[in-house]
């Protein structure tokens, strides 16, 4: 179980703002932080890992207290047993991917799974590479081995596959949910793409400018409930071309492009760049064998 | 989107779904969702909802006569008609609530739809979402 509160102050392209959580996390519980740019997501994960001090606060690990402003406790990196993961790769270019992963093995004993991590993540045969011989794909998975050897407690994950594309993120993805699935390693997400959110997380915050404004499952927290269509998604507006007395939407659903129409009258309110709810009754949509 | 409130009068349920009917002024509206009241705790009579369908799924009918399988059918007035090419968009008085259809211009055309004259609106119940309504 985590239990943080914080308080840090952020320099944001809008200027000072306080980074003000209150939040607890069970164990082995994945979770999502979602929310745009300057948001204070990586702050957060910065300063649950030690790579930064807040200003005031109280963070505790399974009992363990990692950070007491009060009690000027501040557990060193070293010690908290973390498993970071950055958007850009951070492999040492001069190391080849075994030797990143045994630089990484603090524990001598476990170096002997290094082998074992090697073959699961489909990199057998690329263990004597450099990182700039290998795709950006991998180079994540040798990340993801690196940051789970040393056992953490809480795998931390920036944005891992924003650089990646969309084949690559989604194997990574599915990596991702295997690992999770056989370690049940509590884990912190720092994602803005909403596919990936409702594919790896039971359990999502948004933070809006340092706070958390929404809690919940994904889909509690991004599907209106209210409405009783059943073929409902969230999306978002790219394009609106005026035809007659109809408005034709392009929209970006998860992976997919697909264009619907609006009255004038739904219209109001909605620009492109919109997050809408789109919704059908269940009895619309004709099924085809894809 | 067409946005109506009513009161629940009737929730008839199977395993999965209901048809549940809304009393809206007086008028009876029907609905069929993927729900029951086991699912949805807003499925129950004397509930106030929103009856919510898109300005495409309202069908009009002049001087209907015989039988015909929709439920939901309702007079109104027209109020105005906005032509364009190939759709035409009418503007209808329902007990004093804007309700719109957008049907292709050869319908509106073809029924010589204009401004004051009485129809009939017609809408699928399976094309009517339900929308919970705060009390």
């Amino acid at each position: 179980m985590i239990k943080l509160r914080i308080k840090n102050e952020m320099h944001t392209p809008q200027g000072k703002e306080w980074l003000d959580l209150d939040l607890s996390i069970a164990k082995g519980e994945f979770i999502t932080l979602f929310g745009q740019s300057g948001a204070g997501k990586t702050t957060f994960l910065r300063i649950l890992a030690g790579l930064t001090q807040p200003q005031e606060g109280f963070i505790e690990v399974d009992g363990e207290i990692w950070f007491d402003s009060q009690k000027r406790i501040n557990l060193p990196i070293q010690q908290r047993k973390t498993g970071f993961i950055f958007q850009e790769n951070c492999l040492f270019p001069h190391m080849t991917v075994r030797e990143n992963l045994e630089y990484a093995c603090a524990d001598k004993k476990e170096q002997g799974s290094i082998e074992e991590w090697i073959v699961a993540m489909g990199l057998k045969g690329l263990e004597g590479q450099k990182p700039d011989k290998i795709s950006g794909g991998q180079k994540q998975r040798v990340a993801l081995i690196r940051a789970l050897i040393s056992r953490p407690k809480i795998l931390l994950l920036d944005e891992p596959l924003s650089d990646l594309d969309m084949n690559a993120r989604l194997k990574l993805q599915d990596e991702i949910i295997r690992v999770y699935q056989k370690t049940r390693i509590t884990t912190v997400l720092v994602s803005h793409d909403l596919a990936e959110v409702f594919r790896l997380s039971k359990k999502v915050f948004v933070i809006e400018r340092g706070k958390i404004t929404k809690s919940g499952s994904p889909s509690e927290v991004f599907v209106n409930n209210d409405l009783s269509g059943k073929f409902k998604f969230t999306g978002e507006i790219i394009e609106i071309q005026k035809d007659g007395v109809l408005n034709i939407l392009t929209l970006s659903i998860g992976n997919n492009i697909t264009k619907v129409v609006a009255s004038d009258e739904e219209m109001s309110g909605l620009t492109i760049g919109s997050r809408v709810i789109v919704a059908a009754k269940a009895f619309n949509p004709i099924i085809l064998k894809a | 989107m067409n946005k109506l409130t009513g009161k629940i009068i009737l929730v008839e349920s199977s395993p999965h779904m209901s048809m549940v009917d809304i009393d809206v002024e007086g008028d009876v509206f029907s609905s069929i969702v993927l729900e029951t009241p086991a699912t949805a705790s807003y499925l129950k009579q004397g509930k106030l909802v929103a009856l919510v369908f898109k300005e495409t799924e309202v069908s009009i009918g002049k001087n209907l006569s015989g039988l015909i399988s929709l439920r939901n059918r309702f007079k109104a007035t027209i109020k105005g008609l906005e032509r364009s090419e190939i759709l035409t968009k009418v503007f209808l008085n329902y007990k004093s609530h804007p309700i719109i259809s957008i049907i292709s211009t050869r319908s509106a055309q073809k029924l010589s739809l204009t401004e004051g004259d009485s129809i009939e609106w017609l809408v699928k119940t399976n094309e009517v979402s339900l929308l919970k309504e705060d009390e």
